[in-house]
Parts: structure tokens; C-alpha cells; sequence
């Protein structure tokens, strides 16, 4: 019995030991909680790249106030619980500076609790619950992503303008996808009054065969139908879009429609002329800055940028720049340095606003189309509207987090 | 609502179309559990990663041949063959041997080669979303009565009978079949007539997961192909062969209609629930006929 | 007989004294996974209990241990109840969903029963996935208030450790009791217990519902070290995990079962750091498990020091009794 206990402690330890954190002295720390595993992980692997690029030359040169950043990743498997787990790996075990992550919002939100009690930042790389720096925001989680509110009202500012009165929302039976259908139809209905909504599908999360979901739809004639799907439900709603030709028979919004990461995989099968929403496009603005990201990336890793390395290269912006300006390592310095601090970017200067904690990033919002020069559909037509319009008012956050 | 025009409605038609489409996929891969749990008596749930794994094949070998009318008939040939290939191996290496356990034990085996399947898948393929295209033959939709209906579910409309056809002549008149019917009844019949027990319970569980792999591969251009199309699919087959009866496969059919009509129907009167439906239906049979609609060969 | 007694109480109450000063001498993120191992423990004990002791093909037990979560999340965060009472209510709901499930599925028998159970528990998940007005949805409740004594990591390790020591204490002195030697007659031969005038089917359902309190307590104590509820607590591949640690730790025994939990909880925790590919491992672990270690670890561990003839005391212990089928 001795020696089984004795064999027994003996391997636990071999185990621990083994696997000991892994950061060297004199660093500031990342931890990244993210799904790498799983259909997200396409959109993530993003993020990790774009967020190298920007702490590349700064490294080359040193690093900030003498030290390298350095950062190290956990699989969440897209599942909350053990998210949260990696989360508390990362900063109770690997010691790191800032947390960052993840696409899964109910991590997100978990985890952004845990960052309140343990006064660490932790900066949102992707989900888009409105929820992270609107009702549940606070000093310690920030986020470089939109969210449902900000689509809604963005989608609303064009779409409003247009001659469209009866709406029908579908999409997946999910938070995400109810947030960003209730969203749109609210800004909608606030800024176009005679809008009508004539009813709602929802189906179940990763459901193969929405056809029978569709025809009912087409049946009710409306003007346009806003989607709230995400991930691969947008593949399969596009698709099925497609082989009914739905665009001719209504107008069809759905955010990220235009984005590279629907449409690449899609190539000839994604429909034309689906309205969409998307934070980056990396064919438009062609400026001088987004030629010279967008090359940068297509040279280390040979495929060009979603908007996941958008949210990934302003990540590693914000923490350059919030420590070179705080002077320290130190956890609340960084805060107070990081609000209302303005960052260069591929799209231009994007602010992190002082009261909610949330990136102003620019949003684009275009028609799919064909065309000749790409393999796959790009965004024409496209209108940018710019942060200021269209994120939600101080006011407005102040007064959901007070309930 | 007025019951009478309704029905007769071009809406309720191309729903009940759209049904029936999904019963043939599902059709397909439960009538595959049905006879895998029949003959040998195993809960296959890696029936699910099996689907899954015909589906990312079918994407390989369309790829392989450039897509088109080609890459999508070799595809729906190899990728079920593969499946059958690699329920082969796992067979007659894993399984075969623990077949005298208790049936937790094989339950839980097949609980393992989920996990594995799935990890395997994603080691090969990688996380990315696959699309298997519409072959050019397929696209588009014609209308019916003034509603536009797919052309690829109308040829998975068509599959459906074929497979039933093929799967009825399979089990009732070859010799195999007969043999395998017997098996589900009396196991131990079968072996004191003189049959070598193992090469049935082998033949049919190949056959059984060919089945999964066709049905993931038929799928695959109207699906997004990816990681957790096995978690999805499989507890409704679960519950379709326990509402048709366990081993019956004629269960699985009548299963995969209840299924598959009151989900399209659902949608259609009760927008937001009627995803319920099956669901209700399920516990509705479980009530009245526990052990399922047909009888089972338990 | 009674020196080997001595040894036990010791080696108990050495273990006992490790357990108490952890806090004091481990780095903050140990004591946080042992509270997570307990807990999960607990749970896996609870399934064992008419699991392995029982015989019954409990398919979904993790709805029980969600319920009782999310029992006490909706009260505190919800209903804006006191903690002490939601952590009060969430086991009485996970017990009162599994005499209704129990209910339903008791008619029909093993495998029959298990998927019933894993449909009828799915259909939970669902509505909890769906209703997030009030449940949160797929985002789960987070930040939930607990006591003050619970909010430090220390209160949290120390609470959750006594509650899982009662708990299994309760659970041990019950199949010690003659309920527990008829649950394991009825597991072994259902006919013969009938035959001397056993009601199994209410013994079955009595011990469906004492399982099912304790997986709500489980429940009740993740709450308290995480402070946050997913709905994938209630999914069922969550359900074959927990059958999984209740195999490889041995559910031909009570403590098996978190030492099962303990292994794989650790596994998990490091295997993450080193690949992502955790699903291949368990599934190779339990593959492994199966083909040559059916009775598990401390199966195997009882098995080797009966046959070096050290006497044990009283274990609740299966015998190599009929298949389940």
C-alpha cells in the first residue's frame, strides 16, 4: 500500500513538474483563453496573428520598459466551463499580466467575473455579447470586438434609409443570434418608424437542413429578412440562399456577409446581393497602412487577413502603446493608460472609449457581388460608417448597467 | 386557419417536401444503427462520427476530382467505402474482442471512438469550414406551384426509395440477410447451425456503418461540413430507432417520417416551437408503446 | 482484523490532515482544483450510486447536477433569494427532477431506460438553452453572489470539503444499510429480489432521487468555487464523462469514483497545457480502460491486496456478480 501511494504522489509530481509555467523572468505576460479547436478556430487563429505582428517590432527593439512581450495559449474548446478553468490556470499558475479571449461569450462573461475579483485586465478578442461592456461591464474587461448592440445600430443607420417596411427576422435559437435579429429590428424600428416586423424562425444552433425554415418565409413576402446566424450557420444559410435565389425575392441583411471568412470558403456558391456588415475588408480602405498590413500578413503567413488579425493587431497596439504610457507593469496603471487611448491601425486611429471600455472601430457595410479579380464574392457599394456613429451613447450603457 | 386549403397549399407541399428530404438522410444513417443494434446488440453512438467522417471524405474526394459532376459520383462512391473501410479495421480489431461484455462496457467502447473519430477528424482535416459543392446537374431550383424547391433535394428524394429498395432486397433476400435476421433472434441458433458467428456480426456492422458514411456523404453539399455535425446527428438517430423499435428497420423508416414531417410541419403552424415537435412526438410513442411502433428484435 | 482497522483510521486521518493545511502550504491554483476535484467527485460517487450499486443504466446523470446549479444560480441571481436558501433549493430540484424522470423512464428497463433518460434530459438542456430571459441561455448566469464566508478561495476549499465528506458519509452508511444490500440484490438478480417480496421499482426510484440530490449538491458546490453556470452542464457528453471517471477509478467500489474524478480532473487540467487534442486522450485512456482494466484503478488495486490476503474492512463493494443484460 506504501508504495502504491509513494508511486502514486511520485507520478502526480513528475506531472506538475513537468508542465511547470512556462514564462521566463522579465516579461510581460499574455495569457490568450481562446477556442483553437473546432470550426472557430478558423476565426481565432486570426486574432493570435494579427496580435504577433504588432508586438514583432516592438520585441525586435527591445520590448516596452526593457522587457518582451511574451504570451501563451489555452484551449477552450469553445466550452465555457472549461474556459473559465484556463482562465484561472493562466492567472493563478502562469502569473500573466492581461487576459485575453475569447469568441465563446459565455466564457467571455465568466471569465470577465473572474477578472472583477482578481483585478487583472482582460481585453474581449471576439465575442460580440453586448453584455461584456454593456450590462456586465466594469473598470477590468475591455473589448476590441463589436457587439450585438453596435451591429444592430449600424445595420439600422443604412437600412433604415432604405424603402423597406415589413421585416421578418430569422436565425439560430441562440443568444448570439437572438442579440444581434432583436438588436437590428430595435435600431431599425427606433430610426424608421413605419417598419413593421411580420414574425420570426428560429432554429436550433448547427440545424443541417434549414429548408423547411426558409420556405415559410418566402410564402410571407416580406421586404427584407435580417439574419442572427453566426459561425456556420451563416455558411449554410448562404448557401441555401443561393440555390433558392432568395436574394431576387427579398433583401436579405446579415452581418459579417461580406467578410472574408463567409465568403472565401463559399467561392462561387455564396449568393450575390446579401447585404452585409463587416469591421474589416482588407481590399478597402486601400490605404497606405491596410496595403502594408495586409502584405505584412499575407508574407508571414500566407493567406490574407480576416477581421479576427483587425481585432488581434489592435489588441497588441493597445497593450504596446497603454505600457509604454503607464511606465510601469502594473495592472491598474495600465487601465488608467489604456482608456481614451488611440491607437494606429489598419483602418485608421481606433479610440478605446473611456467609458464603457469598448474599441470604436469603423464599421463597413456593403452588397455581396462577383468579381473578376478575386476567387471568391467581395463587398461593392460599400458605405463606412465611422464609430462615433453608431455605438451606442454613453448614456445609453451607463443606464443598462444601473439595472 | 382554414384546415382544408391549407393542406392543399403549394407552402405545405414544398414543406412536406423538405421533410421528406431530411427523413431520406435520416433514413439513411438510422436504419444503418438499427442494424448494427439488431444483429449485435451494440448502441453505436460513434454511429454519429461515422456520418461525419463520410461527409469530410466525400469533401477529399470531390476535391480530388476537381469537384464538378465527376468529383461529386466519386465522392458518393469512395467516401462510404472509406467509412465501411474504417469501421472494418476498428471492428475486427477492437471490437470483436470484448464482444462476450456487458453491454455498458460496449456502449462506453463506442463512446470512446467518438472522442477519438473526433479528434482524428480534426488532426486530418483541420477546424476550418469544408463545402462540398452542388454539383453543376444539381443547382438550382424548380418550381413547384409557384415555390422554388431545390433540385438536390428532389435527388435526395429519389436516393431515399433506392436505399430503402436496395436495403429491403439486402435483408430479405440474400442469403446474408437471412443469416443476419437470425442472428438478431437467436444468436446462439445461428452459431449451433454451423455459421461462423463473427464474419455475420462483421458484415453487418460494415454494412451498418457504410451506411452512416453514405448518408454523410449525400449530405455533405447541402450541410456545412464540419466538427460537431457527429453530436448533432446522432441523438436524434438514437431516438428514431427507439421510437421505430429497436432493430427494425422499417422503424427506422417509419421513425424517420414522424421525425422529419412533424419538424417541417412544426415550423409551419407553430413558428416558434415547433422545433419541439419531434421531440413531443417521441415521448408521445415512448408513452403508448415503450418499446417502439414495430417490434423490436430484443 | 483489527490492526488492518487501525491502519485505515490513520492513513483516513493522515489524508484528512493533508486535505486541512493545503491551503496554507499550495499555490492558490491547487487548492482551487482540488475544490473543483472534490466536487466533480461527488458527482461521479452519485452516479456510482445507481450506477454501479444499482445496476441502473443512468445515462444523464449531469441533468441533475445542472439542475441543482442552475436551481441555485436562478434563485440567488434571478429571484434574488439569500444563497444559503438557493443552495438549499437547487439538490431539492435536482431531486425532485429525478423522481419525475425516474418516474417516467421506470417502466422500461437498461438500455430502453438509458436513452429515455438521455432524451428526456436533452429536453431540460434544451429549455435551458432556449429560455435565457430567464436562464441566461446559452451564456449561462455569471458573477453569482455567495456568502461572504464562501468568496475567498479558503472558505470556498474548506466549505466544499466538508459538504463532500458529509456527502459521501451519508451516501456510504446508506448502502451499508440493508436499503443498500437490497439495491445491489436487485442489481445482481432483479427476479430472485422480487421473488422474496422486493418492491424493486420503488427502491430503484428512491435511489434514482438520492442520487440525483447529491449530483444537485455537486451542483450546488460548483456554484460556490466557480461562481457561474453553463448549460453544458447538462449536456450529455458531460453525463459519459462522468461514467467514464466512475469506470476508470473503479465503480465496483464507493471511493473509486473520485479517484476517478481526480484523475481525469488532473489529466484534463495538464494534458490542455501540452496538445489539443484532450478528446483523443480520454478517448484513449478509456479505450485503454476498457479492454484491460474494466474494474478500474482501485478495482485493481482491492483485487491485488485480496490476493496478497490483507485483510479489508468493510467496503461497499460489488461482487463479481451477472451481467447487466
Amino acid at each position: 500500500m506504501k508504495k502504491g501511494i509513494m508511486l502514486a504522489i511520485a507520478f502526480i509530481s513528475f506531472v506538475m513538474f513537468v508542465t511547470t509555467p512556462s514564462f521566463a523572468q522579465g516579461t510581460i505576460k499574455v495569457g490568450f483563453v481562446d477556442t483553437y479547436s473546432g470550426p472557430a478556430s478558423v476565426y481565432t487563429f486570426d486574432v493570435l496573428d494579427g496580435f504577433k505582428i504588432a508586438i514583432e517590432k516592438v520585441n525586435a527593439k527591445g520590448g516596452i520598459l526593457g522587457k518582451k512581450i511574451e504570451y501563451v495559449t489555452r484551449d477552450e474548446k469553445f466550452k465555457p466551463d472549461v474556459g473559465l478553468a484556463m482562465a484561472k490556470e493562466l492567472v493563478m499558475r502562469e502569473k500573466v499580466d492581461i487576459l485575453a479571449g475569447t469568441i465563446n461569450s459565455g466564457t467571455t462573461l465568466a471569465v470577465a467575473d473572474f477578472a472583477k475579483k482578481e483585478k487583472i485586465p482582460f481585453i474581449c478578442s471576439f465575442a460580440k455579447s453586448e453584455k461584456i461592456t454593456g450590462e456586465m461591464g466594469h473598470r477590468y474587461v475591455f473589448a476590441v470586438s463589436e457587439n450585438t448592440r453596435m451591429i444592430g445600430k449600424a445595420a439600422a443607420v443604412v437600412l433604415s434609409k432604405k424603402p423597406y417596411t415589413k421585416y421578418w427576422i430569422a436565425g439560430e435559437d441562440y443568444e448570439y443570434g437572438h442579440a444581434v435579429g432583436d438588436a437590428t429590428w430595435r435600431y431599425i424600428k427606433e430610426m424608421n418608424p413605419k417598419a413593421q416586423l411580420m414574425g420570426q424562425t428560429w432554429w436550433k444552433v448547427g440545424e443541417a437542413d434549414i429548408g423547411s425554415y426558409i420556405t415559410p418565409i418566402v410564402q410571407a413576402k416580406p421586404d427584407c429578412l435580417i439574419m442572427g446566424t453566426g459561425g456556420s450557420g451563416n455558411l449554410n444559410f448562404l448557401k441555401l440562399a443561393k440555390s433558392m435565389d432568395l436574394p431576387k425575392q427579398m433583401a436579405i441583411y446579415l452581418h459579417t456577409a461580406i467578410e472574408l471568412s463567409n465568403l472565401e470558403p463559399l467561392k462561387d456558391e455564396a449568393p450575390e446581393g446579401v447585404y452585409g456588415t463587416a469591421n474589416y475588408l482588407y481590399y478597402y480602405p486601400e490605404t497606405a497602412e491596410n496595403k502594408a498590413f495586409v502584405d505584412e500578413f499575407k508574407k508571414l503567413y500566407n493567406r490574407p487577413p480576416k477581421v479576427g488579425a483587425l481585432y488581434g493587431y489592435a489588441l497588441g497596439q493597445l497593450i504596446v502603446n497603454a505600457y509604454q504610457k503607464a511606465g510601469a507593469v502594473d495592472k491598474e496603471k495600465f487601465i488608467d493608460a489604456v482608456e481614451g487611448l488611440v491607437v494606429d491601425s489598419p483602418v485608421g486611429k481606433l479610440e478605446m472609449r473611456k467609458c464603457d471600455h469598448q474599441l470604436m472601430l469603423p464599421m463597413f457595410f456593403g452588397v455581396t457581388k462577383k468579381s473578376p479579380n478575386y476567387p471568391y464574392l467581395i463587398a461593392g457599394d460599400i458605405v463606412t460608417i465611422s464609430g462615433k456613429d453608431y455605438l451606442p451613447t454613453c448614456d445609453e450603457i451607463m443606464s443598462v448597467r444601473k439595472k | 386557419m382554414d384546415i382544408l386549403s391549407a393542406i392543399c397549399s403549394p407552402v405545405v407541399l414544398c414543406q412536406i417536401l423538405m421533410g421528406l428530404s431530411r427523413t431520406v438522410i435520416l433514413f439513411i444513417v438510422a436504419s444503418g444503427l438499427s442494424l448494427i443494434l439488431g444483429v449485435l446488440r451494440i448502441p453505436n453512438i460513434a454511429h454519429g462520427s461515422l456520418y461525419m467522417i463520410g461527409a469530410f471524405m466525400a469533401y477529399t474526394v470531390s476535391r480530388l476530382f476537381g469537384g464538378g459532376i465527376a468529383g461529386y459520383w466519386m465522392a458518393v462512391l469512395l467516401a462510404p467505402l472509406g467509412v465501411a473501410l474504417l469501421s472494418f479495421v476498428v471492428e475486427r480489431g477492437i471490437f470483436s474482442r470484448v464482444y462476450d461484455r456487458e453491454h455498458i462496457m460496449l456502449f462506453l467502447l463506442t463512446f470512446a471512438f467518438v472522442l477519438v473519430f473526433g479528434d482524428l477528424v480534426k488532426m486530418v482535416w483541420g477546424a476550418e469550414y469544408r463545402t462540398v459543392p452542388i454539383p453543376p446537374f444539381f443547382q438550382g431550383a424548380i418550381p413547384i406551384l409557384g415555390m422554388r424547391f431545390p433540385i438536390y433535394n428532389f435527388f435526395l428524394l429519389l436516393m431515399g426509395p433506392l436505399v430503402a429498395i436496395l436495403l429491403y432486397l439486402l435483408v430479405n433476400k440474400t442469403k446474408m440477410g437471412k443469416i443476419s435476421r437470425a442472428a438478431a433472434v437467436d444468436m446462439e441458433m445461428v452459431a449451433g447451425v454451423g455459421i461462423n458467428v463473427s464474419r455475420v456480426f462483421c458484415s453487418v456492422f460494415v454494412i451498418g456503418c457504410f451506411l452512416a458514411g453514405l448518408g454523410g456523404a449525400l449530405v455533405a453539399p447541402i450541410v456545412n461540413v464540419s466538427l460537431g455535425m457527429d453530436h448533432t446527428l446522432i441523438m436524434e438517430a438514437f431516438l428514431i430507432v427507439i421510437i421505430g423499435g429497436l432493430g427494425n428497420i422499417w422503424g427506422a423508416l417509419l421513425g424517420s417520417l414522424i421525425f422529419g414531417l412533424t419538424q417541417s410541419l412544426g415550423i409551419l403552424i407553430w413558428p416558434q416551437f415547433g422545433i419541439v415537435l419531434p421531440y413531443a412526438a417521441v415521448i408521445v410513442v415512448l408513452s403508448f408503446r415503450p418499446t417502439g411502433l414495430l417490434r423490436s428484435t430484443w | 482484523m483489527e490492526t488492518a482497522n487501525y491502519k485505515y483510521v490513520i492513513f483516513a486521518l493522515v489524508i484528512a490532515a493533508i486535505f486541512a493545511v493545503a491551503p496554507f502550504s499550495l499555490p492558490r491554483f491547487y487548492v482551487y482544483l482540488i475544490a473543483l476535484i472534490v466536487t466533480t467527485g461527488l458527482l461521479s460517487t452519485s452516479l456510482n450510486f445507481v450506477l454501479g450499486f444499482g445496476g441502473i443504466y443512468q445515462f444523464h446523470h449531469a441533468v441533475f447536477y445542472g439542475v441543482g446549479a442552475y436551481g441555485a444560480a436562478v434563485m440567488i441571481m434571478k429571484l434574488n433569494y439569500n444563497p444559503w436558501i438557493g443552495f438549499i433549493v437547487g439538490p431539492l430540484a435536482a431531486a425532485f427532477l429525478s423522481l419525475v424522470i425516474g418516474l417516467i423512464c421506470i417502466r422500461l428497463s437498461k438500455l430502453y431506460f438509458g436513452m429515455l433518460q438521455i432524451s428526456l434530459g436533452s429536453l431540460v438542456w434544451a429549455i435551458v438553452y432556449r429560455w435565457y430571459t430567464f436562464t441566461g441561455g446559452d451564456d449561462g448566469i455569471h458573477g453569482i453572489s455567495v456568502p461572504p464566508i464562501l468568496e475567498s478561495p479558503i472558505g470556498s476549499y474548506y466549505f466544499t470539503l466538508i459538504v463532500v465528506a458529509l456527502s459521501l458519509f451519508i451516501m456510504y452508511r446508506i448502502l451499508k444499510a440493508p436499503f443498500g444490500s437490497i439495491l445491489q440484490g436487485i442489481r445482481d438478480n432483479v427476479v430472485r429480489s422480487q421473488a422474496i417480496g422486493v418492491n424493486v421499482r420503488r427502491h430503484q426510484l428512491i435511489a434514482i432521487v438520492i442520487a440525483g440530490f447529491f449530483a444537485g449538491v455537486a451542483g450546488v458546490l460548483f456554484v460556490v468555487v466557480d461562481n457561474s453556470v453553463f448549460p453544458d452542464m447538462m449536456f450529455w457528453t458531460l453525463s459519459l464523462e462522468i461514467t467514464i471517471m466512475a469506470l476508470v477509478g473503479g465503480w465496483y467500489t464507493f471511493l473509486g469514483p473520485m479517484l476517478g474524478a481526480a484523475i481525469i480532473v488532473l489529466l484534463r487540467t495538464f494534458v490542455s497545457t501540452m496538445t489539443e487534442y484532450w478528446a483523443l486522450a480520454l478517448g484513449l485512456v478509456l479505450l485503454l480502460v476498457i479492454l484491460f482494466l474494466p474494474e478500474g484503478v482501485l478495482g485493481k488495486v482491492f483485487e491485488i491486496w485480496r490476493e496478497r490476503g490483507l485483510g479489508r474492512t468493510g467496503e461497499a463493494e460489488r461482487t463479481k456478480g451477472t451481467d447487466y443484460a
